[in-house]
């Protein structure tokens, strides 16, 4: 790791927050015109109604469920990286840890928009609240959609606070620096932080303790999501391997997005001494960790579906790669198993290009695989006659290309308006690795 | 201790050096009244005899309340219901503890936040006027308490243990 001085991060750090150019606000002023287009189409599905999108019987969750779970998938391994290898003591995730965290919280915002989108009346939605309705109903708790909402607004609340506390002394940093207005407003925002030796004695423990409930919510969050599914009685479904099967895809796309948006940030920001190449080079092995037992699940579901000699099991197994979604189901493959292999060659885990080409292929594999899951299933349901296809319509791919201009529209503008790398982080790594000064 | 109307702060290149000086106040009769850094260092915490903070006992009390909450809520809406669904009985434990379980998380950060709010009394912008800003930087200040007639033997005895005298830095007591 390369010694930098107190000064030096804190230099960097605050140099992102310069005022952006044109080309930034450019960037910007695109993105917030795919989130129009998102809400347009939104909109223009509750005027008309929920059949503006493509579900219908059979395939009654299309793309709004496949966004939805896609991103609550990305959201994962900010948390993995901000609290579980923060346990673990991974000195490597300092540099990323913020932006990943951010990540997290965008991500969840915009899979929670999802339900909403698919809900139709979305002003039916006080139905998912644990209040009664206006029949003096009130939700049913047996019912995994409903832990879901609780798992998701939990994780919601979890990680936006954890995130917050996170940037705390950071916010002080930047207090101490900045003048007139942007001085009142980080004034307010870091509540007073002075790094007493009285507050840092808290926020250790208190942050600990933040990063030891994130990680059981992280892996139960993922497992809730997977029970949608998994607790229907539909074939590809019903199948108890579904928990870690989620859980660890969705680790494994959240870090091919982490390179995603930690690849040109670095480049923008030179903040090449920060986010090291050994940094990305750390996120790739974990890739090929997390591909690998992907890669495995995919291998079980088959494996179990012809040992169980049920052939309803065995013809929809056979249906996802031979059928109608087979390209799907091999881009799936590929760009989530194999392609991630690629990284056991050094040369490409150091290479920039690869790193971001590769990232961008195991996002696509991963938004693959929620399609395959979420629609061959149903798709190819127990009785012939039942069987039907899916296509997403316009309306679908709109809100799906308002749904990545939101995340990407959050994200740019945190990265020029808030600390995008943990400064108290990094000195804490360059103290401990004695570089101090 | 003494009676003091004013405040010295001498900021300090590490941690060890700010630990020394702590612990070189402390055989005197200047009150170390505060160390700001902006790091946490076990050195400083150390010296300080600082102990482990109280907040997970917050964390604790709001996750037991969390989990009793949710269970209660899964259990009084399905008895409100009555309903038979899925084959699963009325009052359906197991899978209610998934709910008890979301909800330990839930109130056990919250209770977390609150313990954190609490204890380190924020906001805390009374804090600001004792304190310097290189210490959100790359600095560690010690501020020291003493009579304004100590003032200049202070600040000898922190300089010789190592400490930068920024310009301005006694602050008179704001009580």
């Amino acid at each position: 790791m390369e010694k930098l001085s107190f000064a030096e991060i804190d230099n960097t750090v605050n140099a992102t927050l310069e005022p952006p150019g044109r080309m930034y606000w450019t960037v910007v002023a695109l993105l917030f015109c795919g989130v129009l287009v998102g809400a347009a189409c939104w909109g223009w599905q509750i005027l008309v109604g929920i059949g503006a999108g493509g579900q219908n019987s059979p395939v009654n969750w299309g793309t709004y469920l496949i966004n939805f779970v896609f991103w609550v998938g990305i959201a994962h391994s900010g948390t993995l990286i901000s609290a579980i290898l923060y346990l673990l003591r991974a000195g490597w995730r300092n540099p990323i840890a913020r932006a990943a965290e951010t990540m997290t919280v965008f991500a969840v915002c915009t899979a929670g928009l999802f339900p909403f989108i698919h809900l139709g009346r979305v002003w039916m939605v006080y139905y998912m609240l644990p209040v009664p309705n206006q029949r003096t109903l009130w939700p049913n708790f047996q019912s995994p959609l409903m832990f879901d909402v609780v798992a998701i607004s939990t994780y919601l609340i979890v990680s936006v606070l954890f995130w917050y506390t996170g940037m705390l002394p950071d916010f002080a940093v930047i207090r101490d620096r900045a003048a007139g207005v942007r001085k009142k407003i980080f004034t307010v925002l870091s509540l007073g932080w002075t790094g007493r030796y009285e507050q840092w004695r808290h926020y250790s423990r208190g942050y600990l303790l933040f990063a030891a409930l994130a990680t059981p919510l992280v892996i139960s969050v993922h497992s809730v999501v997977s029970w949608d599914f998994a607790l229907g009685v539909a074939p590809g479904w019903h199948t108890t391997i579904f928990a870690p099967y989620f859980v660890a895809g969705a680790i494994h796309s959240g870090l091919a997005m982490v390179l995603t948006l930690m690849i040109p940030m670095r480049r923008i920001f030179n903040a090449q001494r920060i986010i090291t190449m050994h940094v990305l080079e750390s996120v790739a092995k974990t890739i090929v960790f997390t591909g690998l037992i992907v890669g495995f699940a995919y291998a079980t579901e088959y494996f179990i579906a012809w040992y169980s000699r049920n052939s309803v099991e065995m013809e929809v197994f056979a249906f996802r790669s031979t059928g109608d979604f087979a390209l799907q189901y091999w881009i799936m493959v590929i760009c989530n198993s194999l392609v991630p292999l690629l990284f056991f060659i050094k040369r490409i885990r150091t290479s920039i290009i690869w790193l971001f080409a590769i990232s961008i292929a195991v996002n696509i594999g991963m938004w693959f695989e929620r399609f395959v899951i979420i629609i061959s299933s149903v798709a190819r349901d127990f009785l012939p006659h039942a069987w039907g296809d899916y296509a997403p319509t316009g309306i679908e791919y709109g809100i799906m290309l308002g749904s990545f201009c939101l995340f990407f529209f959050l994200f740019f503008l945190f990265v020029k308006h808030l600390p995008s790398i943990s400064m108290t982080e990094m000195k804490e790594l360059q103290h401990q690795a004695g570089a101090h000064d | 201790m003494t009676n003091h109307d004013t405040h010295i702060t001498a900021l300090f290149a590490d941690d060890a050096q700010a630990a020394e000086a702590v612990s070189a106040l402390r055989q005197t009769q200047w009150p170390v009244a505060d160390v700001h850094g902006p790091i946490p260092s076990q050195a400083v915490s150390e010296a300080l005899g600082i102990k482990k903070s109280g907040v997970g006992w917050f964390t604790l009390a709001g996750g037991v309340f969390g989990f009793f909450l949710g269970y209660f809520l899964a259990v009084f809406t399905s008895a409100r219901w009555g309903l038979i669904v899925s084959g699963k009985p009325v009052l359906s434990y197991i899978p209610f503890f998934i709910v008890g379980f979301e909800f330990t998380i839930l109130f056990s950060v919250l209770a977390n936040v609150l313990g954190l709010i609490l204890l380190m009394r924020l906001p805390a912008n009374r804090d600001l006027p004792r304190y310097r800003p290189e210490c959100s930087a790359d600095r560690f200040g010690v501020v020291v308490g003493c009579r304004q007639a100590e003032a200049p033997e202070v600040r000898r005895f922190l300089t010789e243990l190592g400490g930068e005298m920024p310009g301005q830095a006694d602050t008179q007591r704001d009580s």
